[in-house]
């Protein structure tokens, strides 16, 4: 038996504190997911402000005990809403020394985290396990952890056979009694996770429950309070590719064709669960190309269609995205973006698909881009991108990533409207002289005929090609048709009004930032306004078009930058000159746009960038005293 | 009536067609509707119609009164076509409240089976009507002299091909006593599925009558076979009868020849007495028609308990029940 | 999700009106003098008249390549997309409007090469469409490379010393994909039969592959000429339920009856090339469809919504 659990009872210290963020790390398939999604949803619905990351292995089934194998959760837990993953751990339950390493190695622990850590392997049979153990030991100890040794399994043993299956629970029961969780909500949880499963199987895991409650609260010698709001709204919690689908669904869409790639895949996983019952369908393709095209041809002949897919898929379906921009067929295509290039960091968060999906497609192709920058956002950014792409008669890419799709949040529960869906197809006869692009000269836009309505018939072609469709042999054809469908952007950007700035409207600094970013900027920007920085950050939701009047806002700051999760040379790195620096990917946006000297400042880990980090970043950028 | 499982089990194997028809009376109704609304709308309702299509995440993006201005949704109609599309509207309402029951039926004493149909399928004509005045209006194309008719209730020997193409299905719950089989042939054609619902004692072979090369025909007592029904491209009629009833499938797809096309898992002996106006003579004709047809002109068993009726060639089979329809059922052309 | 769509114009229709052939006819066709495309055409328009398809009812959706510009000379609704990817395209089309009736069109560069991938998936798919090979062993509009249906040792301007490998046999693919239901072969220079087996692929209820071999008059005149001139080196597949043409039958002497539903047969015929054999290969009307499997029920608006609002409460706080 270890010392702390042979230690007498004491009263326990209470530390009361806005946010505490905790970790539930094992080896993938022990449950530590679990785990830390209902102690997540728990939380939740006390009212805390919760914000759940997923700690992924790159593999199904990575070999035991080794730190590329740790998986798990962390979830950032506030007395307010919580709009990030935060900076860094301060209590984490590890099921083996291993994969605690892989988090203190990416510096993902706070100096003073407790760690609660499974202490059988000390005492394993195994002397390389042992010898691993104590080296473990050692590694850790270059910070200041508090370290509880808890024979988890011993404990575990006592109630059920396999250890490996109900440690989890313990765990939860650990953590229940720490943060003073309602048990009554968790095992609600439970048997709604364990639904599918014997009334056994609950029993069971109440019981390794509460002998982890119990436990902890003989054992373990700290509580953590965290203030409760319950929240006066209803809330929904969901990841991001779940608002996403929910989001396609309440768009009215009704065909998603897709090719299974990470980290997009898993919207299809909740569509292809319920879309039928709403009269739609999931095209798993045979591949990314034909995903696409399905899609298109979809699109073309009645509602408009959706595909969903990561960088490389993005890729491939480059050639389709192009005929969709120039036969002006509505489209949506959701980027749930990954590392890159190449394949990159499948599992892992990064903004680098922005330029590729602006510019990524041969000949001039004007298209809408939009990013959505809260969870709750990826859920109405569906309904918006259907509408623009059905009246712009436009391709619509909406980018998201790793860090919207596996993150979890309470958001405010959408009041539903019908509107939002796609009216009927409109297959009346076409009106006399109609044509199948009938520009308006000053817009560019005209009406879609779709086949089926008599009268109308014509042949779509990716060739040049004029109002009629047909293919365009003199040359003033292309130069006008290509004005159309670039007008249509410009008409779009007169339609947008200017983004607000978040903080004071002049000042030293301006942060822009895009995408899932938007909780770590700003949360970063009221940092350093309390440390008496003048920053003020801009979130923007349109890329192409790029929202209206940014130039005046630029202008009431001293300095722009951007922050992004995009790979970018710092200004001091060797051999990089104003001349050659490769910039941020909005940032080369933005200048292009607005003239404007605008910096950047960007981070590539495979993580979601932390609120301190950006903070630093800031500092190094307005030194105190103002920008000069 | 729904106290029946069976109208139940009827209306679930015509889901996907009711659903169709349901889907598009709705959908005929929420653009007359929406094209109504908007004749009257100001700028400032239009703006707010706008904002609601565009949804939560354009809120504080996108400005709706310059989106509405961008996009008019409608033209404007006149008086006429207006009223007209008012009434459309309100006969697609009537239509669209009646949920499933759209598609139910019941021969009510005193009444007949094919009189019964005809009247529930004069609401959908009506509601065909509807559909195409709301388009018409829609397109600026209405004539009230040449379309006004179109919103009266119309039997369905005065649909058109393509009406009957897109018949809405029917379940009618029948008395066995007046399950006269030769009034359904009045309605197979197009794509119309109908399932009768047969309740008390019937006579055991009735829907042979309906058999036609073109015409998918079942009877079940237990519902087998149903599930072919909605995918069948032509016309349907099934029934589900109380046991002891015949049960055989006749699917068009199957072959050319009436035997190919026939199976008959189940065929007992006909009645010694007479049920309702059914004759126990006319009942075995019945009988012996559907033994003659599934019987194979070459040396195959008949079906498993055919009695009685003596072997006929495949060729032989058709002719007479061609003679025999013709006889008993007196039925016009219907195309 | 099909139904709204077709049902509206149709009822409109009040008359029915009987389709001429040239009621069919797009642009002027723009293919060489002599092109076996050009018989293509007249067959497709011939076989929409004889079944009267509704021109705004019907789609011709083809990749790129000189085959691909047939839409364009037709008067129905066309889609003419990128080399190699008519076949998704088409399957999306239908997939969301089963009421459609879709023909696709492809040359063998389109469908054998760039696009063989998804040409093996929608045989699988088994989507009801009749799908076209046009096949003249090259690529044509750029300009004679060897195409994978090219004779072994054709000198082309990528292999001008002689077509390396001997070439794909559509067939032996078609036939060996799993859930294929028809698979065909006819000629361009045999229009009563390219006629009748278009016919019959349309009749056909699922994924219906012909290969029409085609002469280029340009690149490839001579690959077929030895069996234009010379009906001995073509034979026949016969058979009620595949294409049946009498008139036929005095000039190609070789007739072998062939029952389509012997998939066995069919995949030991393809393989024998020493003639040219044209017909039905393989027909099975009762191997599953998909679109039919992703039949799903439509729902209105407020449906949809009251729905989405239980699905929301699986996720409530």
């Amino acid at each position: 038996m270890s010392a702390s659990a042979t230690a007498a009872p004491a009263p326990p210290k209470v530390l009361r504190v806005p946010e505490h963020t905790v970790e539930i790390v094992s080896d993938s398939g022990e449950g530590a997911q679990k785990c830390g999604q209902i102690f997540a949803a728990v939380s939740a619905k006390m009212g805390n402000g919760v914000w759940t990351v997923e700690l992924i292995p790159a593999e199904i089934q990575p070999p035991p005990r080794v730190p590329e194998g740790a998986s798990g959760n962390r979830i950032r837990v506030g007395e307010n809403a919580v709009t990030n993953w935060g900076d860094r751990t301060d209590l984490v339950i590890a099921f083996n020394e291993q994969v605690l390493l892989a988090r203190h190695r990416v510096d993902a622990l706070a100096d003073d985290a407790l760690l609660l850590i499974e202490d059988k392997w000390a005492r394993s049979e195994d002397p390389d396990i042992v010898a691993q153990w104590e080296a473990a030991l050692k590694e850790l100890s270059s910070k200041h952890y508090r370290i509880i040794p808890v024979a988890m399994e011993d404990e575990c043993l006592t109630i059920v056979d396999n250890p490996r299956k109900g440690k989890n629970m313990f765990a939860l029961g650990m953590l229940a009694r720490i943060y003073g969780r309602d048990m009554e909500l968790i095992k609600a949880q439970i048997a709604y996770a364990f639904r599918k499963k014997s009334e056994e199987v609950y029993t069971q895991n109440v019981a390794l429950l509460e002998l982890g409650f119990h436990w902890a609260e003989d054992n373990i010698d700290i509580r953590v309070e965290i203030p409760t709001h319950a929240s006066d709204k209803p809330l929904v919690v969901m990841n991001g590719n779940e608002a996403i689908a929910m989001g396609s669904i309440a768009s009215g869409m009704e065909l998603c064709a897709m090719y299974p790639i990470t980290p997009a895949t898993s919207v299809s996983h909740l569509l292809s669960e319920v879309f039928e019952r709403f009269g739609g369908i999931v095209h798993q393709a045979e591949d990314e190309i034909a995903a696409v095209g399905v899609a298109i041809g979809a699109s073309y002949a009645g509602k408009v269609a959706f595909t969903i897919t990561s960088g490389p898929g993005m890729a491939l379906k480059t050639e389709f995205l192009g005929l969709a921009v120039m036969t002006e067929t509505p489209l949506v295509l959701v980027n749930v973006q990954r590392g890159g290039p190449s394949t990159g960091l499948p599992t892992k968060v990064e903004q680098s698909d922005m330029l590729a999906a602006l510019y990524g497609q041969t000949g001039d192709s004007p298209h809408i881009v939009m990013a959505p920058a809260t969870i709750e956002e990826c859920f109405h950014i569906m309904i918006t991108a259907r509408r623009l792409a059905e009246t712009f008669r436009t391709l619509v890419m909406v980018l998201s990533d790793a860090n919207l799709a596996t993150g979890v949040s309470p958001y405010p529960t959408p009041t539903l409207d019908e509107a939002w869906q796609a009216a009927p197809l409109d297959l009346a006869p076409v009106k006399e002289g109609q044509k199948a692009y009938g520009w308006n000269k000053e817009t560019g836009l005209s009406e879609r005929i779709i086949p089926g309505r008599p009268g109308g018939m014509f042949t779509l072609t990716g060739l040049a090609h004029d109002d009629r469709s047909k293919v365009a042999y003199s040359s003033d054809i292309h130069q006008h048709s290509s004005a159309m469908r670039s007008r249509k952007m410009a008409v779009l950007q007169s339609l947008l009004v200017p983004p607000t700035v978040y903080g004071d409207a002049s000042g030293d600094l301006l942060v822009v930032g895009w995408g899932s970013t938007k909780g770590a900027i700003e949360e970063a920007v009221d940092r350093a306004r309390k440390e008496g920085l003048k920053v003020s950050s801009l979130h923007l939701r349109f890329l192409s078009p790029l929202e209206p009047g940014l130039k005046d806002i630029f202008k009431r700051f001293k300095k722009v930058m951007t922050v992004e999760i995009n790979y970018s040379d710092e200004p001091d790195d060797p051999y990089i000159t104003e001349e050659n620096r490769r910039r941020g990917q909005l940032s080369i946006l933005l200048r292009n746009a607005t003239l404007v000297d605008v910096d950047c400042w960007g981070r590539v880990p495979g993580e979601p960038l932390r609120p301190m980090s950006i903070v630093e970043a800031i500092r190094g950028r307005v030194p105190r005293g103002g920008a000069k | 009536m729904p106290s029946d499982p069976r109208v139940a089990q009827a209306l679930s194997a015509l889901a996907q067609p009711i659903a169709e028809f349901r889907a598009a009376v709705q959908g005929a109704l929420a653009q007359a509707d929406a094209f109504m609304a908007a004749q009257t709308a100001d700028a400032a309702t239009l703006a707010s119609h706008a904002a609601a299509q565009l949804g939560v995440f354009a809120k504080s993006h996108v400005d709706p009164a310059k989106f509405a201005a961008m996009f008019p949704t409608v033209a404007t109609a006149d008086k006429e076509s207006q009223k007209a599309l008012e009434k459309a509207a309100t006969i697609l309402r009537r239509v669209a409240a009646q949920g499933e029951d759209m598609a139910l039926a019941t021969v009510s004493d005193g009444r007949k089976l094919g009189a019964t149909i005809d009247t529930a399928l004069a609401g959908a004509g009506q509601a065909f009507g509807a559909i195409i005045i709301t388009e018409l209006v829609r397109g600026s194309r209405y004539k009230k002299a040449e379309h006004e008719k179109l919103l009266d209730p119309t039997e369905f020997r005065a649909w058109n091909n393509a009406e009957r193409r897109f018949a809405p299905p029917l379940v009618v719950v029948v008395n066995g006593a007046d399950l006269h089989a030769g009034a359904l042939l009045d309605f197979a054609d197009g794509r119309e599925k109908i399932v009768l619902v047969v309740e008390g004692a019937a006579p055991p072979a009735a829907l042979v009558r309906c058999i036609t090369p073109g015409t998918f025909v079942l009877q079940t007592v237990d519902g087998t076979g149903l599930d072919r029904l909605a995918g069948y491209e032509g016309p349907a009629i099934a029934a589900l009868l109380p046991e002891g009833a015949a049960t055989f499938m006749h699917d068009p797809t199957a072959g050319k020849e009436p035997w190919q096309r026939l199976t008959v898992p189940f065929l007992p002996s006909a009645p010694f007495k007479a049920v309702g106006g059914f004759s126990a003579w006319q009942m075995e004709q019945d009988v012996k028609m559907l033994a003659d047809l599934a019987r194979t002109p070459f040396a195959v068993p008949a079906a498993p308990g055919a009695k009685g009726a003596p072997a006929l060639g495949a060729g032989e089979a058709v002719d007479r029940i061609a003679s025999w329809l013709l006889e008993t059922s007196g039925i016009k052309g219907t195309a | 999700m099909s139904y709204t769509c077709g049902m509206l114009p149709v009822l409109d229709q009040h008359e029915d009106h009987h389709y001429e052939m040239s009621e069919y006819e797009g642009a002027k066709a723009r293919w060489c003098p002599g092109c076996g495309d050009h018989s293509i055409l007249t067959a497709v328009q011939r076989l929409l008249a004889a079944e009267q398809l509704a021109p705004e009812q019907t789609m011709m959706v083809s990749g790129i390549g000189c085959s691909s510009r047939l839409p364009h000379y037709m008067k129905t609704y066309g889609f003419h997309g990128l080399h190699g990817r008519a076949l998704p395209v088409a399957t999306g089309i239908k997939l969301h409007r089963p009421e459609l009736t879709v023909f696709v069109t492809m040359g063998d560069g389109d469908c054998t090469s760039i696009g063989a991938g998804h040409w093996v998936h929608a045989m699988r798919y088994n989507v009801d469409m009749t799908a076209m090979l046009l096949d003249n062993g090259i690529y044509g509009l750029t300009k004679m490379q060897t195409s994978p249906t090219t004779p072994q040792g054709f000198k082309s301007n990528t292999q001008p010393f002689g077509t390396l490998l001997p070439p794909l046999n559509p067939l032996e693919i078609a036939l060996g994909v799993t859930n294929a239901s028809f698979v065909a072969q006819t000629a361009e220079w045999a229009p009563s039969h390219l006629y009748a087996t278009l016919r019959a692929a349309y009749k056909h209820k699922g994924f219906s592959f012909v290969r029409i071999l085609q002469r280029c008059p340009v690149f490839t005149p001579a690959i077929y000429q030895k069996a234009v001139q010379d009906p001995a080196r073509i034979q026949l597949l016969v058979h009620d339920d595949g294409v049946v043409t009498p008139d036929l039958e005095k000039i190609y002497k070789s007739q072998l009856h062939h029952d389509p539903r012997d998939l066995a047969a069919a995949r030991s015929l393809a393989e024998q090339t020493e003639t040219i054999k044209l017909g039905v290969f393989y027909k099975n009307p009762s191997k599953p469809r998909y679109e039919e499997s992703r039949r799903v029920a439509p729902r209105t608006p407020a449906e949809r919504i009251a729905l989405l609002e239980k699905e929301f409460a699986r996720y409530a706080v």
